[in-house]
């Protein structure tokens, strides 16, 4: 028996909405073995970091005073904003309203964008000064890792466009499309928050 | 005769066909080539002449000298001047595959143009600079320590040329619609494309995580590496076999003798 979205708003408070993708794992499996693994990836990576920072603490806390971490914090909030809004977007999406999603993705999209800009706020003035990659070992793995995350931020957007193009273009979105790129989001986002905290907060 | 025409002109090899009458065979023969090419490199750079795992960029003189002018470098340098040619036969494998999908021919183009280089300059180069040491004796300490780098960073830096043809395999697998290759596969041919990029700072460390034999530019790239490329050779051999034989590029070419 299939009930409707109004019945079931209606039946309770938490609403149990029926969900319009079929199956229980949310967007592609194919997009989990990516993230899980580009998680392990990065794991490795940041494992990698502590292991070299443990040898040269001194140059390395040195080093991380000139990095800005007010720039850090306001893409930070720049990052959870924008999947705060991919996150409402997809329910929108899965709601069936085409039109509200559009917009939340739209927004999420906006805020994304902000962020390669800010991070060429915080790099340019950083290289002007001679703090470029090869100065220190501490600069290579800073560049190294905000540079391979800022690329997946790149992808992101891209992502985002496909999926708002889909959400405008046709009649009935693909869900799992808008759910697997939503994913995507989160996760580059959740690599930032790592990122931030060691590279910017461990001091 | 083991094959029949069909109404459609159509050529197919029947059940019990001898493996030289296989309308696969091409694909099969390249696809061969690359375990061949493979094990014999790995021979010929590891225990051979210990090219791999790369030495340090902050080698001594002595020691770069004594290196380029061993004779195990010299055999080492022979065989790969005969053998990597193999090379261009292992990519045509991808290119086959990548033909059957529903992407651009942009892609296997950029594909094999990216390969090609590759192939040159991170083979190729290196065995010239090794082979100039092996093969002509009496050059000076310090051109020595300079084709000693010049191999080197040849060979472990020239990450830009696989990092595009990844790339493209990667992405091609990811949009096909036919789903030739599996779309895990697409994800994990990404990563191994990206670790190209994280190889880029060979060129300004000397020592540490991002010289040519450090850490993260050279062993973590090859636990990502390693495992791809016999990965995705065991694909691409299920793609070819599971390739119906009407869609094969010599699907149309048929023995003279059919017609008799």
């Amino acid at each position: 028996m299939s009930i409707s979205a109004d019945t079931a708003l209606a039946a309770s408070d938490i609403g149990e909405r029926k969900p319009l993708t079929s199956g229980h794992l949310p967007g592609e499996s194919s997009m989990w073995f990516f993230i899980i693994g580009d998680l392990l990836i990065f794991g490795v990576y940041f494992i990698s970091y502590m292991i070299y920072r443990g040898q040269n603490q001194e140059l390395f806390l040195q080093s991380q005073q000139h990095l800005n971490q007010g720039v850090g914090a306001i893409n930070t909030i720049v990052l959870l904003t924008s999947s705060l809004f991919v996150a409402l977007g997809t329910q929108a999406a899965r709601d069936g309203k085409k039109s509200d999603a559009y917009r939340l993705w739209a927004l999420a999209l906006a805020l994304g964008a902000a962020f390669p800009l800010l991070k060429m706020i915080e790099w340019i003035p950083k290289i002007g000064a001679g703090l470029t990659a090869g100065k220190n070992l501490f600069f290579t793995y800073y560049y190294m890792m905000t540079g391979l995350h800022l690329c997946h931020v790149l992808l992101g957007l891209v992502i985002m466009g496909f999926v708002m193009r889909n959400l405008r273009a046709s009649t009935q979105p693909n869900i799992k499309f808008v759910e697997t790129g939503a994913m995507y989001w989160h996760m580059v986002d959740l690599l930032w928050l790592v990122l931030f905290a060691l590279f910017y907060l461990m001091r | 005769m083991s094959g029949s025409i069909t109404a459609d002109g159509q050529y197919t090899t029947q059940q019990g066909t001898p493996w030289y009458k296989n309308k696969k065979l091409d694909q099969l023969i390249c696809f061969w080539s690359v375990p061949f090419f493979y094990s014999l490199f790995g021979l010929v750079f590891v225990p051979l002449s210990w090219m791999m795992p790369p030495r340090s960029p902050a080698s001594a003189m002595p020691q770069i000298v004594e290196f380029m002018q061993s004779p195990k470098l010299l055999i080492a340098c022979t065989i790969l001047t005969l053998a990597v040619g193999l090379s261009a036969v292992g990519n045509a494998v991808y290119m086959c595959q990548m033909k059957r999908m529903s992407v651009s021919p942009v892609f296997r183009f950029a594909f094999m143009a990216g390969a090609m280089t590759g192939a040159i300059v991170g083979c190729l180069f290196p065995m010239f600079c090794f082979g100039l040491g092996a093969f002509r004796s009496g050059y000076d300490p310090e051109i020595l320590a300079m084709l000693y780098d010049f191999g080197y960073l040849s060979f472990i830096g020239c990450m830009g040329c696989f990092f595009l043809n990844w790339s493209c395999l990667g992405l091609s697998i990811l949009l096909d619609t036919n789903n030739t290759l599996p779309k895990w596969l697409g994800y994990y041919t990404l990563w191994q494309s990206v670790s190209e990029l994280v190889i880029a700072p060979v060129w300004i460390a000397k020592s540490g995580p991002f010289a040519w034999d450090g850490l993260m530019s050279f062993w973590l790239a090859m636990v990502i590496y390693v495992p791809w490329q016999m990965i995705v050779y065991i694909c691409v051999y299920r793609a070819i076999k599971s390739q119906p034989e009407s869609e094969l590029d010599n699907a149309h070419l048929m023995p003279a003798a059919n017609y008799a």
